[in-house]
């Protein structure tokens, strides 16, 4: 049983980073919500923690919008679950907002670990 | 925003729960056991109903909360710029105040004529047809005949207009009312607050039976403290008594929109009352009751139309003695021209389309005043964007304050339009309409519905531009230019060159019309009446309420002229039953001309008056060959007479002198005795009508009205107190009348235009005042914003007087081409205002609200020039200003 980490450790998700990393998790194969949530707080090394509520509601809103489809399948472990998959719009959007977050999390780090500025 | 088929809420649920399953799933491999297991994933995923319900909420809570932040942004900004909130929203609420006050009077007249009838959308109203096309009042048997043989009414009812005099002889106070067939509450459908309406018992034809009135719930209540034992109660009417059977619901006013009435009775009742001659009901050239009618459910109006006109047309052949050529038709009630309705229908159209283009102009403004506020907050828009606002979101964010500013302004407009429509009144020819003018003051969901629809196309009309240029925001210009004002954008420029020639255009539009309707009513002025009402007191009695016979009519007449004729300062009396230019119908009678052969279908129902010796003489209408009447033509003499005017002459008797030649009517032969000059009788823009006179001794009846003339040296005002004292020395009981000098009298002829012309000048002096303001705030703002561009040309050498020149050059330009487009439309509006009538007296008659001055080039001529000279000045003051400044000023101001 994973320990639950203290909420002070975790880092509540910035809005709108959500659906990039369901983005990105789908990118690997299909998967159903919990192990989208398991997924990320695994890769995350437990730093993000997923709350379910809000991820069934973000999931909704990727198919609403056209970036993943879903349908009910049978999982690993022979339960029935319902399984998303990336659409060819998600694939192109995840592509743009991970170049977008690259760029940004470069500009943040230039700004916020200056090389040799304060001398 | 496309919908999805919405995912079904139960397959969602049966998400969660499969995701508990491989939650608890997991948790039972690492050890826990079931039941814990299932808890803690439980625990772990949270509230399950909170998040079913965001699901189920999802598109409308985030639209919603959007909406909630734009209204609570829109507000801040509001209270951030009172000034401009303030301006704005005072000037929605003249546009929208007054549009929904027009709207408010054209429900009233128009859209819902009657209160507290029944399904009033199947009520119409019947209308004879003379041969002539025109429309005339129906008679008495003819209703009878309707009533009779039509089979897809749900009855037909017929109403007449009529002055009571109610109480004792020395305090009788004079009612309006109507005298109504006996079935005309059950074909509206009007319900009693107490007692009861007429009964099918009552709904008889037999005169002077059943002696009963319904009273209105205001009379009743004035008059009798609301006190339910008034059915059953006596009241005194033309010196007569009724019995009060019941008192109507008070929603309902009677059967002509806007007016009031106070007492019903029913019409069998005339011989009793007004001493009309049993006779007189069965004939059909009696034509004073207006018909309404109700269509049977699941009847078209054309199919109803149609039976009516089979129907009359048979009548015709049937009584081709008085009626041939005649037929019937069916009008929407608002269409009735006789009601006020018939004089407010034109005067009300104009309202309504000078409130739209006020409206328009306001708009224009308030997109303006917000363009400009767009170009201040172009930095705000564009740092929104960067942080990933989404463009519609922002255009929405504007159109949200748009409405904003507009409600406000509309809320505003609301609170005026309770004062506003009680002008109506003043709309209303001074007399005896005016005293009926009656409006429902209660909330109306058509008007509240109206002025919603009306403030939300104006934050759209004013709010499209705007929130088209926060779509088109160049972020990269924006943000590398480090945000500098009135750059960018060539895009921009064009909209608000474009807003400056529209709001030329509509100024040109509501000044045109404003001189056109002017000008129409001036030339009317100028028109001659062909009698000269100066001087002239003019007095209405309403004897036969007091109970007078007719030969007791008669000897008053003869005696009151014959001591106002003796008062010092008097030159002539005189009296008739018609006056000259008024709103009562004017009557006629169906003529046979000795010696004249009628084309196929020639109207003969001429137009006449019927008149005492002193007539002509007093209204100083010229006798061009003959005699006039004297003393001799009475009662007594052998053969009637008759006096014929010019156009009579010249149509009946071409070339022939017509002294002395017989004419029939009234079922005896008369003899011309004279031909007068022609003279104006129902309105001034008639043109030169037949017309004739007979003598009052011979010829007048008990249905006629008596009007009584008094002409003095001075004003006819200082007449009013000597004719009251001697009307009351020949008896104590005449208190029923009513005096005005005739100039002002016949001045209600001239009112559908007075009205129009007036309406026009208010309203298109605001709508010029607005655009004016629009016009300078706009160039204003144009040349602020080129001041950058202004202090390179003179720093590279230009003069000041080259600067101004180009600026006002520019703004010329613009000017030029509202003007081009405005006079478009000012001249296909010219052409449809043209087409509006108003019909005036009874007679169904139309005459042009504007007279035929629709295409004067003067007039437009003066407005352009007006307004090039007001954009001249907008333009030349801010340039004015921009030339004076230092180019170094200029230059760093950025």
């Amino acid at each position: 049983m994973p320990t639950p980490k203290d909420d002070n450790e975790r880092i509540t998700l910035l809005q709108g980073t959500l659906d990039l990393l369901i983005l990105r998790v789908l990118l690997l194969g299909t998967c159903h919500g919990q192990g989208i949530a398991k997924a990320i707080q695994r890769q995350s090394e437990e730093v993000f923690f997923v709350d379910h509520g809000s991820l069934y509601l973000a999931l909704q809103r990727l198919e609403d919008s056209g970036l993943i489809c879903a349908k009910w399948g049978v999982s690993e472990n022979n339960r029935k679950a319902r399984f998303y998959l990336l659409t060819e719009r998600g694939r192109a959007q995840l592509i743009a907002k991970t170049t977008w977050w690259n760029r940004l999390t470069r500009a943040m780090e230039l700004i916020l670990s200056p090389v040799n500025e304060e001398v | 925003m496309i919908w999805r088929r919405r995912r079904d809420p139960k397959d969602f649920a049966e998400e969660i729960r499969a995701h508990l399953q491989l939650e608890a799933d997991d948790l039972e491999a690492s050890g826990v056991n079931t039941r814990e297991a299932e808890r803690l994933a439980r625990v772990a995923f949270g509230n399950t109903v909170a998040a079913q319900e965001r699901f189920n909420l999802r598109g409308r809570a985030m639209w919603l909360e959007h909406l909630l932040q734009d209204v609570r942004f829109g507000l801040r900004m509001m209270m951030r710029n009172r000034a401009f909130t303030a301006v704005t929203v005072l000037t929605l609420a003249i546009g929208i105040g007054a549009s929904t006050t027009a709207f408010t009077w054209i429900n009233a007249v128009l859209l819902q004529p009657l209160g507290g009838v029944a399904d009033p959308n199947r009520l119409v109203t019947v209308e004879t047809v003379m041969s002539n096309g025109s429309w005339v009042p129906n008679s008495y048997p003819d209703y009878q005949d309707f009533r009779d043989h039509l089979k897809l009414f749900d009855g037909i009812a017929v109403t007449h207009i009529a002055a009571f005099s109610v109480g004792k002889e020395d305090h009788a106070e004079r009612v309006w009312g109507e005298m109504v067939s006996g079935n005309f509450f059950s074909v509206l459908g009007v319900r009693p607050e107490i007692g009861r309406l007429f009964l099918p018992a009552e709904f008889s034809d037999t005169p002077g039976k059943f002696p009963i009135a319904v009273m209105s719930d205001r009379y009743w209540r004035s008059h009798y403290g609301a006190d339910p034992s008034v059915v059953g109660r006596t009241i005194r009417i033309n010196q007569h008594e009724l019995t009060i059977v019941g008192v109507v619901e008070p929603a309902f006013h009677g059967s002509i929109p806007v007016t009031a009435f106070d007492l019903w009775i029913p019409y069998m009742q005339q011989p009793v009352l007004n001493g009309v001659k049993e006779w007189m009901l069965r004939d059909r050239h009696n034509r004073n009751m207006l018909g309404i009618a109700r269509l049977k459910p699941g009847v078209t109006f054309d199919q109803a139309r149609q039976e009516l006109k089979v129907l009359a047309d048979r009548m015709a052949v049937a009584n081709a003695d008085v009626s041939e050529g005649m037929s019937a038709t069916l009008l929407p009630l608002w269409k009735s021209p006789h009601g006020p309705q018939g004089l407010l229908v034109g005067p009300l159209r104009i309202l309504m389309g000078v409130c739209v283009l006020v409206l328009l102009i306001v708009c224009a403004n308030v997109a303006n005043l917000l363009l400009a506020r767009a170009t201040v907050r172009e930095k705000e828009f564009s740092a929104r964007i960067a942080l990933g606002a989404g463009r519609v979101r922002l255009a929405r964010q504007v159109l949200t304050e748009c409405l904003l500013l507009t409600g406000s302004g509309a809320v505003l407009g609301l609170a005026l339009t309770p004062w506003l429509s009680h002008a109506l009144k003043y709309l209303m020819p001074p007399g005896n309409l005016q005293l009926l003018v009656s409006m429902d003051q209660r909330p109306n969901f058509a008007v509240l519905a109206f002025t919603a629809g009306v403030c939300v196309l104006a934050a759209l009309a004013a709010g499209i531009a705007p929130a088209l240029q926060v779509g088109q925001l160049q972020l990269n210009s924006q943000l590398n230019a480090n945000g500098r004002n009135g750059g960018a954008g060539r895009s921009r420029n064009r909209l608000r060159s474009a807003l400056v020639a529209s709001e030329v255009a509509l100024a040109l539009v509501a000044l045109v019309g404003a001189g056109l309707f002017a000008r129409g009513f001036q030339q009317t002025l100028r028109i001659e009446p062909g009698f000269d009402p100066n001087h002239v007191l003019l007095s209405q009695f309403y004897l036969s309420t007091n109970g007078y016979s007719l030969a007791q009519r008669k000897e008053f007449c003869r005696r009151l002229a014959e001591r106002m004729g003796s008062t010092p300062g008097v030159t002539d009396v005189a009296y008739s039953d018609g006056v000259p230019l008024g709103f009562e119908p004017s009557w006629w009678e169906e003529l046979r001309i000795d010696g004249y052969a009628p084309r196929p279908n020639e109207n003969m129902n001429i137009f006449r008056n019927v008149v005492s010796p002193g007539y002509l003489p007093l209204m100083h209408i010229p006798i061009l060959e003959g005699r006039n009447f004297t003393d001799e033509d009475n009662e007594n003499s052998t053969e009637p007479v008759m006096i014929v005017n010019q156009s009579f002459a010249r149509h009946f008797f071409a070339d022939r002198d017509p002294i002395g030649h017989k004419i029939h009517g009234w079922g005896d032969w008369f003899r011309v005795v004279g031909v007068v000059a022609d003279s104006k009788y129902h309105y001034l823009g008639e043109p030169a009508t037949p017309y004739f006179y007979v003598p009052f001794r011979q010829i007048y009846r008990e249905d006629m009205n008596l009007a009584f003339y008094i002409r003095s040296a001075g004003d006819p005002d200082d007449m009013l107190s000597t004719l009251r004292t001697q009307a009351r020395a020949i008896d104590p009981n005449v208190t029923v009348f009513d005096a005005a000098p005739l100039k002002e009298f016949i001045g209600a002829s001239l009112y559908p235009q007075k009205v129009a012309a007036s309406l026009m000048t208010v309203l298109g002096v605001v709508a010029l005042l607005l655009a004016t303001i629009g016009l300078y705030s706009v160039m204003a703002y144009s040349v602020v914003q080129r001041t950058h561009e202004i202090g390179v040309r003179m720093a590279l050498g230009a003069q000041p007087a080259s600067v101004l020149r180009m600026v006002i050059g520019h703004g010329l330009a613009l000017t030029a081409m509202g003007l081009a487009a405005g006079a478009a439309l000012a001249l296909a509006l010219a052409r449809t205002l043209a087409g509006v009538s108003f019909t005036n007296s009874g007679m169904g008659t139309h005459a042009s609200l504007m007279g035929g001055s629709a295409k004067d080039p003067l007039v437009y001529a003066a407005a352009a020039l007006f307004l090039c000279v007001v954009s001249a000045v907008a333009a030349w003051l801010p340039a004015r200003r921009a030339a004076s400044i230092d180019p170094m000023k200029a230059l760093r101001t950025e």
